[in-house]
């Protein structure tokens, strides 16, 4: 079939790619290494590495792909022969091949391919002095038959450890079988007594001692399982932490060209390779990283000259470390040897951005002025580079690090150097999360992000330019309610305002806001568990965890949650949630297509429309589900629009809803029918456009 | 009974004793009956990875109304969907919901409603003509076609394939 000929094909391109990156990751820093000292075996490996990378784009048509490879493995052969011999410009293309192959490799059909032409040209240029060298004829390597997403490296011992656990639980099954059968034989056994005209007392006594050994048994048993279940989990997040080598690998590169274009020297330093971390968390960081190594080199570093001049050495030192803390948390440190921040002009972009008074500013010691760093729009460079000199990066750093539970710093000594310091948890899977309810649904709140749990008098919230606000500690927060920012209705089982309003103050970055929940219920650790695909990713929800009853809890995105509560406009205060629901429209008609037709009208209008397909399937609909308005063909089979509409104005509790009967039948008899029979408006089709209906239920919904 | 009579019968025997083979050729597929409201659907068995009769749904705010919540199977969080709703179907008879037919592809496992889940049968291929859209209400593209005793076979392809079905949605700034 031809579409599993695609999915193949996909899945293909998808373990391509993955083998890919591998492949010119390690081309590049093995030219990194060879450019600080040549050694043949590091030749060898780019070499290999080239050939492989050739093999496995031919193997899915990467033509463009094969023909950079091709010419890197023709000039690494050359160079292994010594027929020819770099000089520092050679590097520079042989970069610009990498560098090239990875775009090929992430945006495929986006490069020109005169690019790719003139890149070979380039390369052969190269060793130009010596023959061409044949292509060597391996064996190619075969492709791996994987299928697509995402994969990882997992250390074999890691597995192997997983295993023996995994078989561990074996065991457990056949002693919970062997418990079983014990408890059903002891039952049987106990009938017949409960049977017999004369229970045997020694029986009896005998049974009693079988239940209290099997009762001790199952307490031993619940203690080793517990512990046996405990293991396994942490042995499988084991399988999700990987040495930090694997993100900072891209960082000697980015230095090298970001002090090329910039005609600065540094060296990279980096420690801790070694330390392993979640991998969802070193994703999250990789970004924040590169930011932050960038800003070293846009902003510390001095050019050599200045350097000199202050009696530094003119190569300038950035380092990256990371180490483990407390046993389950992680510093990441980066710093440089360069010029230092100065404090004044932190403070002078932030009074200049108007997020501080200057008289504010003159009082802020050095570290809260410091902190100013990571406000969006403060920055103190006046050329703007890719990313940094926005003022943004500061604060997307400050974001991410706190979205994972962690926390930023910064030292600076000018003229000495700038040290960044992120403290990270060193695994994602369990955090403590408040359970709260809305809707009469339970929610997670990450606890992190939760900054006072309180109530306040309904009576005492006070409505500023139509948003809710409460006071706390003497500053004003505005107030959301949880549920419509989550779409939901309000819990109708509570319809009476309370007199008391709980809240949770939720924070995160520099937002802070309140919302209003039914009730908190608790803190306690949850185990994240990410929705997959189809639900890739739904506003306001960061997953979901099973809570010990079985039960499942969805758990908020509190960045998304932020965002999504001040485009919740409240208009009047005493019916907040209302305010944001949208009316409900029920649409009766037998024709597929003009019940469609309606549908969309009125959906794209802001209506929430339900559909029946004839009087009698909508009358039994808004027996059980209300709605604020209906409007309705006339002629339909089992029961038409007239008698639906006297159906409707002949119940007591569907009387006074808005009916509009929309139809062909234009004539004054038929007006009449329908005026008699209680219908609120009616719209004859001939003259039927769009604008006369919605006028229509904007008047009566 | 003329010859002429005789020889037709003789004719029909022999075509039908060749039945079997013919039969062995025809190209069959296997679907799992199931019922939602009054209709019946049947499913093909290869996207089918189990029915699990579930207590617990907890909706899922924010995402399309099809969505009815996700169920928990054994630890994997599994997203179902009423097909009543994604259809577009009016909801008419009483639903009474409580098995999930859980389909899978080799990009995701998805839920699907059902009321009652029925046995496993195979369906001649070429047996199936295509719907009528009065029959099902249901848009042709979701169909394999209709059985001659009016069992609709959806198109769990196309269900799982269809765009509409994943959610990826970032906040508007």
């Amino acid at each position: 079939m031809n579409g599993r000929d695609d999915e193949f094909l996909k899945s293909l391109l998808a373990a391509f790619r993955g083998e890919a990156a591998e492949h010119w990751q390690a081309i590049s820093a093995g030219l990194l290494e060879l450019e600080r000292s040549p050694a043949p075996e590091v030749v060898e490996r780019v070499y290999r590495e080239a050939h492989s990378l050739k093999g496995a784009a031919r193997a899915v048509s990467q033509t463009e792909i094969e023909t950079v490879c091709q010419a890197l493995e023709s000039a690494f052969a050359g160079w292994k022969r010594q027929e020819w011999q770099p000089v520092p410009a050679s590097f520079d293309t042989l970069h610009r091949a990498t560098d090239l192959i990875q775009q090929l490799v992430e945006a495929p059909g986006s490069i020109d391919p005169g690019r790719v032409t003139q890149m070979k040209s380039d390369i052969e240029t190269l060793c130009l002095l010596a023959p061409r060298a044949p292509a060597p004829e391996h064996v190619e390597p075969v492709m791996p038959a994987t299928h697509g997403g995402e994969t990882i490296r997992v250390a074999t011992r890691k597995l192997d450890g997983l295993m023996l656990q995994a078989e561990e639980m074996l065991a457990v099954k056949l002693a919970v079988n062997q418990r079983a059968g014990d408890l059903r034989e002891l039952r049987t056994q106990f009938n017949e007594q409960l049977r017999a005209e004369a229970p045997d007392p020694h029986q009896l006594r005998v049974l009693e001692a079988k239940l209290q050994t099997l009762s001790r048994v199952a307490e031993h048993d619940n203690h080793t399982i517990g512990r046996m279940v405990d293991d396994l989990l942490e042995g499988s997040k084991q399988l999700l932490m990987l040495p930090c080598a694997t993100f900072l690998n891209v960082l000697p590169k980015l230095v090298r060209d970001l002090c090329r274009d910039q005609a600065k020297e540094a060296e990279l330093v980096v420690h801790g390779g070694e330390v392993e971390i979640d991998k969802r968390i070193l994703e999250e960081m990789k970004d924040p990283l590169i930011h932050l190594v960038r800003n070293c080199v846009d902003h510390g570093v001095e050019k050599p000259a200045e350097r000199a001049r202050l009696g530094k050495p003119a190569r300038a030192t950035i380092t990256v470390s990371v180490t483990q803390v407390d046993g389950n948390k992680v510093e990441l440190a980066v710093s440089d040897d360069g010029a230092g921040v100065a404090v004044e002009h932190v403070k002078a972009a932030a009074v200049k951005h108007g997020l501080v008074s200057a008289a504010d500013a003159r009082q802020l010691d050095e570290p809260a002025a410091l902190a100013l760093m990571f406000l969006s729009g403060v920055s103190t460079t006046p050329i703007i580079t890719k990313i940094s000199g926005r003022g943004l990066g500061l604060a997307i750093v400050r974001e991410k690090a706190e979205n994972l539970g962690g926390r930023v710093a910064v030292q600076t000594q000018a003229g000495k150097g700038t040290t960044f310091r992120i403290l990270l948890p060193l695994t994602l899977a369990t955090f403590r999360g408040t359970l709260v309810q809305a809707a009469g649904q339970t929610f997670v709140i990450p606890t992190t992000n939760v900054e006072r749990v309180g109530r306040v008098r309904v009576a005492e919230i006070k409505t500023v330019e139509n948003n809710e606000t409460i006071a706390m500690d003497g500053k004003t927060v505005a107030l959301v309610r949880l549920a419509p920012v989550l779409e939901l209705p309000a819990n109708s089982a509570l319809t009476d305002e309370p007199v008391w309003l709980t809240f949770v103050v939720v924070t995160a970055g520099e937002k802070r806001i309140a919302f209003g929940v039914e009730a908190v219920l608790r803190a306690q650790e949850v185990l994240v568990k990410s929705l997959r695909k189809p639900l890739v990713r739904v506003r306001n929800i960061a997953g979901a965890t099973v809570l010990g009853s079985g039960a499942v809890v969805l758990i908020l995105n509190v960045a998304d949650l932020l965002q999504s509560a001040t485009k919740v406009r409240l208009v009047v205060k005493g019916a907040p949630a209302r305010a944001v629901e949208r009316k409900v429209v029920l649409v009766v008609e037998d024709s597929i297509t003009s019940r469609m037709l309606l549908k969309n009208i009125l959906e794209s209008a802001g209506y929430r429309v339900r559909t029946a397909v004839d009087g009698l399937d909508a009358l039994s609909q808004l027996k059980t589900e209300p709605v604020d308005g209906v409007v309705s063909d006339v002629q339909m089979p089992r029961l038409d629009g007239f008698n639906l509409t006297e159906k409707i104005r002949a119940d007591r509790k569907l009387a006074e809803l808005p009916v509009v009967l929309v139809t062909a039948l234009g004539t004054q008899e038929d007006r009449e029918r329908g005026v008699e029979v209680g219908a609120n408006a009616y719209i004859v089709k001939s003259s039927f456009d769009q604008s006369n209906l919605l006028e229509a239920l904007r008047r009566l919904v | 009974m003329t010859e002429d009579q005789q020889r037709i019968l003789k004719a029909r025997a022999q075509a039908l004793a060749q039945e079997p083979v013919a039969q062995a050729t025809e190209a069959m597929i296997e679907v799992v009956e199931f019922s939602l409201a009054t209709e019946r659907y049947a499913i093909e068995i290869s996207f089918v990875r189990e029915v699990f009769p579930f207590k617990e749904l907890t909706p899922v705010p924010c995402t399309p109304p099809f969505y009815t919540g996700i169920v928990n199977v054994r630890g994997r969080l599994i997203p179902v969907v009423d097909l009543k709703k994604f259809f577009d179907l009016p909801a008419n008879g009483l639903q009474d919901l409580h098995k999930v037919i859980i389909l899978h592809s080799a990009e995701m496992d998805l839920g699907i409603l059902a009321d009652d889940v029925g046995g496993v049968r195979s369906v001649s291929v070429s047996q199936l003509q295509a719907a009528l859209p009065t029959l099902s209400g249901i848009g042709q593209e979701y169909l394999r076609g209709v059985t001659g005793d009016r069992l609709v076979v959806l198109d769990a392809e196309r269900i799982l394939g269809d765009p509409k079905i994943v959610v990826h949605e970032e906040i508007e700034k």
